[in-house]
Formats: structure tokens, C-alpha cells, sequence
């Protein structure tokens, strides 16, 4: 490559304007305009990339009503009645409100699509639960809580995920059910850590629920229980593209918080919209950016490039996701997730196709990645999160999630390695596979 | 000056998170009347998908130069927030001439692209291009206007604030 090209002029611009802490989105466009201005292109074109790019990007959609959707669960009472129906479950083993912490993550996960907001919402009140009279160390509550977040977009609905199916043009139907095996396994790998952490730390049991209390238990949290087969049913039925049940999935929750649990009053629903739209707007900036510099990427044909570059060196697809693996577990550690996606992901595409890697696979471990760049230092925005909610110092917090992360990891591999874990519930429902 | 933008400054806030909760509203709603339309009456109607696509286009452009702050920016924050006030003063300097130089240079081209669409309408609602788009003019100018206030704030002698990882605008 040139090194004195406009393309590179033009990376070199974003990195340094990044680097010094101008918002991505930003750096992204305005190194853009630098390359449309040193290549002597219309400067309009910056303008019609985001326009058009935003017009048209119906999918992304989901975001926001995603993000609407965990707003009005974190409102209403649901949550709690979640974590009465989990307590009841798993609360009767040794370190039963860790597992409680684990299980209402994978419940959750199926209806909420952002791990910030999962730990933001009923992490925080799971792990004041666990803290309470000093049951549980602050620190490993705060940990495991930031931990099983990440379960949250891993499991559909997921807002990562309907991120990569932009940007690689994959089925959001097949990615969402073939997140739902790895995540569950996740949520299993950190059980099988607590059982035996709890027995050596000597973690308390909770007075076990009786079991004739677990229908009238389990009929309080149902309507929320069924949350994720409104979802998940509308998806696979054909009844509704999954940009629609994102909608169904806010007015479901919407519902059954005003109508049946009688909790949201208007203050709530105008502070949930504006949150949600907040939030929106945040990422819509950081995608608009994106669209832009794709088509300084793309007219530069870099990925193209890339592929046939590495496919000169005729990598097996298992050695190639080993080394997205790695890149994409240190870029986590770095920056911050959704960038990731927009902007390394698109590059790595066409390799993966061209080495025959399966794209719903690929986006399942790209996810999964992803998410556990939230809980690694030093840059993780689920330990932030967790600090700031709670007050561990950072250095506490991550000494007790690294057992979390192996384990983690140790999923991610076998995940990696075996992808009928991610492809099997996708390929009942039908799909074909890679051609 | 300084106090009269005191007291309409969070006056202004309200009413511009007014403006993008009315947007989320009405893409909310019309994506509900959308599935109602074509699932339980079998009667398909376009207009409704184009009015949330045409509310997504102003929430985020309206939002993001309007009521997105500084601390729910998504940016690459290690060193950003880990330097003294000093250093973060000049490091605003630096990115803040650097982006109002950019989009000032790209202003012309901008206004060229947003009238010239203005000879095409959208499909249903038939809004015309330039109208729809004019957003992004605005969005431009209010950057503008903001890193300017913020070089301005940066030249005064006040650093940019501190990280507040729970307002963070990451979606994930």
C-alpha cells in the first residue's frame, strides 16, 4: 500500500483525530471528506453516502425499538418479578444468587438486546441483592454481574447483531436463532465456575422456595416469560420481519406494563422514549460515519484486496477464525464494540466468504468477541459501568472477572471449533449453510 | 451573553428532546399501525414504512446535533480521559479546528447535493428530496456551531469534561 496515498492520508486523519478523542463518527466522516477532497471528488458525495445510506438501511430500524423494548422491561416491574421466578429456580444451590445472577441474564437475554442495559438495569438490582448484609464480596457480584451480561446480546434480540447482518448481508432470522445455543452454553460454562467457586469461598444458600409456590411464582413473571416467544415466534412464523418484532416487542412490553402489572405511567413511557432515542441517535452518528467511510473503503477496494491477499496463503478456515479470534479479543480490549463491527468486520467479510467460512458461523463468533471486549481491560464498557454503579475500584473488579473471561474464552473456542453449536437450531429451521 | 445562554440553553434542551421523543413516537406507532394493517386487516400499506424510515433519518441527525451530549459521544476514550485537563484542552483544540476546518471545506458541496435532490420526491408521501435532506444542512452547521462553543470553551481555559461510562450512547 501507499503510504502517502490519499487513502492512507485519509486513515491516518481518523486514527489521530480518534486518538484524540474526537467522537468516531466524526473522525470518520471528516477523514473522509479529506480523501474525496485530495482525490478531487465531489465533497457532496460524503453527504449522499449518509443520506442515502440512512434512508435506506431499513433493518437498523430494530435498534432503536430493541433499545425501546429493555426500557419499558427495566420500567415496569417485570424485572422483578423475573428475579423472584429465577430465585425459586437455582436460588436453593450453594451461591444461589449467583446462579440467580446467571440465569436472569439468559431470561433476560431473550428479551433485551444490549448488555449495557442488561447490567444498567436488572444486573444492578441482582447485584445490590447479592451485596445486601454483606452476603456476597462487592467486588466478584460486580464482576459476575458485568460477566453475565454478556450473555444478553449473544441470546436474540440483539443489537450487535443486527449490526452484523447489516454490514455482511446475512439472514437476522438464522443469525438470532443461532446465538441462542452458544449463549445458553456461556450461561452454563459461568454456572459450572460458580458451583465450584462457591464451594471453596463458602458462598450462602437461599431458603429454598417451596415447590408448590412455583406455579403461582412462575404465573406472576409469565407474561414476561413469553416475551421472547412473541419474538422469536413472529420471526420464524413469517408472520413479521424482525424489524417489525422489534415493534411487537415494545408494545408487548409496553402492554403488559401499563395494562396487566399497571406500573408505567406517562413520566415513564416519555422518559423511556428519550432515552431510547438518545441512545439512537449516538449510534446512528457512529453508523452514519460508517457508511461514509465505506465508500472510501470500498472504491479503494481494500477488502477485495485483503481476500485475495489471504487467500493466496491458502489459510484453512479454523486458522482463520483462530486469528479473527485473537485480533478481534485485543482490538476489544481497546475500543469499543460497535466500531469493531462497522469498521473491521466489513473489512474481514469477503476473506471469510472466500475461504468458505459459514457467514451465520462467522457472526455468531464475531459476537460473541465482541461482547467479551466489554469486560476486558483496560478498555471494557461493562467494567465502567459496574464501577461507576457500584463503587469497586476497577483493579478489584478485574482480578474477580478474569476467571469469567477464561471460561468465557474457553467457550468461544469450543464454539469456534465446532460451529453445529451456532448452526444446528438454524439448520432445523431450515437454512442451507455456506454454498 | 454567557448568562442569557445560561437560561435558554437547558429551556432549548427540553424542547429539542421534545422534538426527537415526538420522532420515536410516531416511528413506534407507525410501524404498529403497519403490522396491524397488513396482518389483521390484509391491507398493505406503504406510506407507513416510509414515514419510520423518514423519522430514523431526522432522529438521528437531529438528535446527534442537537441533544446527543459530549459524554454520551461514542469515541475512543483511553487516552482521552486518562491525560490532565492541560493536555485535554489542547487535544479539543486540535480535533475541534480540524473538524470545522473539514466541514466547512465540504459546506458548498453539501448545499449542492441536498437543492440539486429537490428533483425527486419520495415514493408514498411524496416529500420532496431537498426538504427531507435538508437535515443534514443543519446538522452541519450546528457541528459547527458547537465546536466552535467547545475551541471557544478550550481557548477560555475550560477542559472538555470528564468519562461517564453509564452515559455512554454504545447501544450494545
Amino acid at each position: 500500500m501507499n503510504l502517502a496515498s490519499p487513502f492512507a492520508f485519509s486513515i491516518y486523519a481518523i486514527v489521530f483525530l480518534s486518538l484524540l478523542g474526537l467522537p468516531i463518527g466524526h473522525a470518520m466522516i471528516g477523514g473522509s471528506i479529506l480523501y474525496l477532497l485530495l482525490v478531487g471528488q465531489d465533497m457532496g458525495i460524503a453527504a449522499e453516502q449518509l443520506l442515502n445510506g440512512l434512508y435506506t438501511s431499513f433493518v437498523l430500524l430494530a435498534v432503536p425499538l430493541f433499545i425501546l423494548a429493555a426500557e419499558f422491561m427495566n420500567s415496569g416491574s417485570i424485572t422483578e418479578r423475573l428475579l423472584r421466578f429465577c430465585d425459586a429456580i437455582v436460588g436453593r444451590f450453594r451461591g444461589g444468587l449467583a446462579h440467580v445472577n446467571v440465569v436472569q441474564s439468559i431470561i433476560f437475554a431473550g428479551m433485551s438486546g444490549s448488555a449495557i442495559a442488561d447490567a444498567a438495569g436488572t444486573g444492578k438490582m441482582v447485584q445490590a441483592m447479592m451485596t445486601k448484609d454483606g452476603r456476597y464480596p462487592p467486588a466478584f457480584a460486580a464482576a459476575l454481574t458485568a460477566a453475565t451480561a454478556v450473555i444478553g446480546p449473544i441470546i436474540p434480540p440483539s443489537i450487535p447483531i443486527v449490526i452484523y447482518a447489516l454490514v455482511s448481508d446475512t439472514s437476522i432470522g438464522y443469525l438470532f436463532i443461532g446465538g441462542i445455543v452458544p449463549g445458553v452454553l456461556i450461561g452454563l460454562a459461568q454456572m459450572g465456575l460458580i458451583a465450584s467457586i462457591a464451594r471453596r469461598r463458602n458462598f450462602p444458600v437461599e431458603p429454598p422456595v417451596p415447590l408448590r409456590d412455583l406455579p403461582r411464582i412462575t404465573l406472576r413473571a409469565f407474561p414476561a416469560l413469553m416475551m421472547p416467544v412473541v419474538l422469536l415466534g413472529g420471526i420464524y412464523s413469517g408472520v413479521t420481519t424482525p424489524t417489525e418484532a422489534a415493534a411487537v416487542a415494545a408494545a408487548y412490553a409496553l402492554a403488559v406494563s401499563v395494562i396487566l402489572y399497571r406500573n408505567l405511567g406517562w413520566a415513564d413511557i416519555y422518559r423511556s422514549l428519550l432515552v431510547s432515542a438518545r441512545t439512537t441517535a449516538s449510534i446512528g452518528m457512529l453508523i452514519a460515519g460508517a457508511l461514509v467511510f465505506n465508500y472510501v473503503v470500498t472504491s479503494e477496494n481494500i477488502p477485495k484486496a485483503l481476500s485475495l491477499y489471504l487467500k493466496a496463503y491458502e489459510f484453512s478456515p479454523l486458522v482463520f477464525l483462530i486469528a479473527v479470534n485473537v485480533l478481534l479479543l485485543v482490538l476489544g480490549c481497546l475500543l469499543e464494540g460497535t466500531t469493531i463491527l462497522l469498521i473491521v468486520i466489513p473489512v474481514l467479510i469477503p476473506t471469510a466468504e472466500a475461504l468458505g467460512v459459514d457467514m451465520v458461523h462467522f457472526g455468531i463468533v464475531v459476537v460473541i468477541n465482541v461482547m467479551l471486549g466489554l469486560v476486558t481491560p483496560p478498555y471494557g464498557l461493562l467494567l465502567f459501568v459496574m464501577t461507576n454503579i457500584t463503587g469497586v475500584p476497577l483493579r478489584d473488579l478485574v482480578r474477580e472477572v478474569l476467571p469469567f473471561l477464561w471460561v468465557m474464552i474457553g467457550a468461544l473456542a469450543a464454539i469456534t471449533l465446532v460451529p453445529d453449536l451456532v448452526l444446528f437450531l438454524p439448520k432445523l429451521m431450515g437454512y442451507r449453510g455456506a454454498p | 451573553m454567557h448568562a442569557f445562554i445560561d437560561k435558554a440553553g437547558p429551556w432549548l434542551r427540553r424542547r429539542a428532546e421534545n422534538v426527537i421523543v415526538g420522532l420515536f413516537a410516531i416511528l413506534f406507532v407507525a410501524f404498529l399501525v403497519q403490522i396491524v394493517f397488513r396482518y389483521l386487516l390484509n391491507f398493505p400499506i406503504g406510506w407507513t414504512s416510509e414515514l419510520t424510515i423518514v423519522c430514523w433519518l431526522w432522529l438521528v441527525l437531529f438528535g446527534a446535533a442537537f441533544v446527543v451530549r459530549e459524554s454520551e459521544e461514542i469515541r475512543f476514550d483511553l487516552i482521552y480521559y486518562a491525560v490532565g485537563d492541560r493536555t485535554r484542552r489542547v487535544m479539543a483544540l486540535v480535533t475541534g479546528f480540524s473538524l470545522i476546518g473539514l466541514y466547512v471545506v465540504s459546506l458548498p458541496a453539501v448545499w449542492d447535493y441536498v437543492t440539486f435532490m429537490k428533483v425527486q420526491k419520495t415514493a408514498y408521501l411524496k416529500i420532496r428530496f431537498d426538504i427531507l435532506y435538508s437535515i443534514y444542512v443543519v446538522f452541519v452547521l450546528a457541528v459547527l456551531a458547537r465546536y466552535a462553543w467547545l475551541v471557544h470553551q478550550a481557548i477560555r481555559g475550560k477542559a472538555p469534561a470528564g468519562f461517564d461510562a453509564e452515559k455512554t450512547g454504545s447501544g450494545l
